[in-house]
């Protein structure tokens, strides 16, 4: 894990995961289907981060 | 605009991210090349990103939006006149001198070339415009927030600048190109949800195209003619004052992008770092030109589908460096929306952290190292190196409480851009490519180029800004003022400095070796495959960059 945190791509990862989670957990709590683009931008961010620390697991 | 708990949620992730990095990068600094230099040892996509990252401050995002909206399409010219070619002539043509030299910056490079006092010059210019863009940026940010949010003014500057400070100081410029990194990431995808569903309530391109003037939505058909285009230049002052005097100034010797090439691994990669920087740069007018575009159609045309307005100023105009912010406020939710303020900070954090870091390795290897103090140890050259990052700040914060009179910011920093990077690109022309270029010459002819720009920026007048000797000359914007400022100090450099080289004595042969074109033997091939070779690259780059231009005519 120490190893992992000192790879730029992992954090970055983390960090659209975290970004990713806060807008698809609003979105599920929200007026259903009213933000649309929380859903759509969340699994976007989400597919990046997972993408970002596959790179270099 | 009114943030919620995830809007705050948000902003504090990144906060917490940001620093969090330059924790992690803090035990690897232990010697201070590694705080100020990255001990040459960064992977290229990171070198990459950064580079461009370097440049995706306020200037670019708020900047660069608001311009689409008062400039049109033809803002694009930054990018694909004023960016590309210059990216490609570093990567090719000059990174092979400044890598290869082993100078630890741009001012370095100008005293192993020619002289002390043109080291001097340059370094004290250097230092005083980084200092003074850090300032903006942090000015742009925190009145930002305060109209937007409401936020205290004062809270914001001393906030944004101890988060740059913490990062900075902890992680030196390996967390700042890290930081850098991750703003870009940010950025783009922060902002790329805005662009799609603007474009979408607008109608799309096509109806964009049918609703605006012309002249808004061509690159360069109205160029013919001053008076007929929205930003008041022919063609030929836009292709020679942009496309090669403060394109190449910028890109090319300015050493807070620079230096994100020469901290790469080896001389392959320092060449890459701003060719590949270019991708991404070439289809940046998408997240920061298109949204300025798509706000002065719904605000101009009578489209049914929006109802959103760019704002009023006070003098009645539009309000266009408000334009991205208020384009977030209308169209994000709260989630969203948090992630969009967060973007538009990391912009302005990014472009202070950048000057941030070039300013201290500038300050204390070619001011401090080079006229004080020359044989400390390096731990001493370390510790003065976190002090200058700290009083860096402290007069970044300074500068940004005396930064309050301009209405764009673009066209403001264009100008002080102009002032100092102007002239240079003319020194490292003749500097690199004609051995007979002396140190007298060389400053001298910068000399003359500061002064020309001062002299013209003295004599013309564009919104209300400049013609402080007589406003004899007006130009219809700030924007034109500056590639004419440019211009005539390029001019007045370039012809000065071979003027006076020509009458002192040049550096022996032997001296200029590696530092000089037609003296520095050519090493081709370090890299087998044609698609990691600079040259190949760039042409396709080039190719491509014509070929937008042709389609947006």
């Amino acid at each position: 894990m120490s190893e992992k945190l000192n790879q730029l791509s992992f954090i970055i990862g983390i960090f659209f995961i975290l970004v990713a989670l806060v807008l698809l957990i609003g979105y599920a709590t929200t007026t259903p289907l009213k933000h649309g683009i929380n859903l759509y931008t969340g699994m976007a961010m989400m597919v990046f981060g997972l993408v970002m620390i596959k790179l270099k697991a | 605009m009114n943030l919620h708990f995830a809007d705050y949620l948000v902003i504090l992730i990144y906060f917490v991210f940001v620093v969090a990095v330059g924790f992690i990068i803090k035990k690897k600094i232990t010697s201070s090349n590694d705080f100020l230099n990255s001990n040459k040892s960064i992977p290229l996509w990171i070198t990459s990103i950064a580079f461009i990252s370097a440049n995706l401050g306020a200037q670019e995002v708020l900047g660069m939006v608001a311009s689409g909206a008062k400039y049109g399409i033809m803002t694009v010219h930054f990018y694909w006149v004023g960016a590309i070619f210059a990216m490609v002539f570093l990567g090719v043509f000059m990174m092979p001198f400044y890598y290869g030299s082993k100078a630890r910056s741009v001012p370095e490079y100008l005293f192993l070339r020619f002289d002390e006092k043109t080291r001097a010059l340059n370094a004290l210019t250097f230092a005083a415009m980084t200092i003074f863009s850090s300032g903006i940026s942090l000015y742009a940010l925190a009145k930002l927030l305060e109209v937007i949010l409401h936020w205290n003014f004062d809270l914001c500057i001393w906030i944004a600048a101890g988060i740059v400070m913490a990062y900075t100081l902890l992680g030196g410029l390996t967390s700042a190109v890290y930081n850098e990194v991750l703003q870009f990431f940010l950025i783009v995808l922060g902002l790329s949800p805005l662009v799609i569903v603007a474009l979408q309530d607008a109608g799309g391109w096509d109806t964009i195209r049918t609703n605006l003037d012309p002249q808004l939505t061509h690159a360069w058909k109205y160029m013919g003619n001053a008076d007929t285009n929205p930003m008041g230049i022919h063609f030929m002052s836009l292709i020679f004052g942009l496309g090669f005097v403060m394109s190449f100034g910028y890109w090319c010797t300015d050493f807070l992008v620079v230096q994100r090439a020469m901290i790469a691994k080896n001389m392959s990669a320092a060449q890459r770092t701003p060719i590949i920087a270019a991708i991404p740069k070439m289809f940046m007018p998408l997240i920061v030109v298109l949204p300025g575009v798509i706000a002065i159609a719904l605000t101009k045309s009578a489209l049914d589908s929006g109802d959103y307005r760019i704002p009023i100023d006070a003098t009645g105009g539009y309000d266009y460096t408000m334009t991205l912010p208020t384009l977030i406020a209308h169209y994000y939710p709260s989630g969203l929306l948090g992630v969009g303020i967060t973007a538009l900070i990391a912009s302005f954090m990014s472009g202070m952290a950048g000057n941030v870091t070039a300013f201290n390795a500038v300050f204390t290897y070619d001011i401090y190292q080079a006229y004080f103090f020359k044989n400390k140890s390096d731990k001493h050259y370390l510790n003065v190196g976190k002090l200058v990052t700290f009083f860096g700040i402290l007069f970044s914060i300074g500068t940004a409480y005396i930064a309050a009179s301009f209405n764009n910011i673009n066209d403001f920093l264009q100008l002080v851009f102009s002032f100092v990077n102007g002239p240079l690109f003319a020194t490292f022309l003749l500097g690199m490519f004609w051995k007979r270029t002396t140190g007298h010459g060389a400053f001298w002819g910068l000399v003359a180029g500061t002064l020309a720009a001062a002299i013209t920026h003295g004599l013309t007048i564009a919104e209300g800004k400049g013609g402080w000797i007589s406003p004899i000359y007006p130009i219809s914007s700030g924007m034109g003022q500056a590639f004419i400022v440019a211009s005539f100090s390029w001019i007045a450099n370039f012809f000065t400095t071979i003027a006076v080289s020509l009458v002192t004595k040049p550096k022996p042969d032997e001296e200029l070796r590696g530092l000089v074109y037609s003296l520095t033997e050519k090493v081709y091939g370090t890299e087998k495959r044609w698609y990691l070779k600079p040259a190949p690259l760039g042409i396709i780059l080039l190719v491509i960059t014509i070929v937008l231009n042709i389609i947006f005519f």
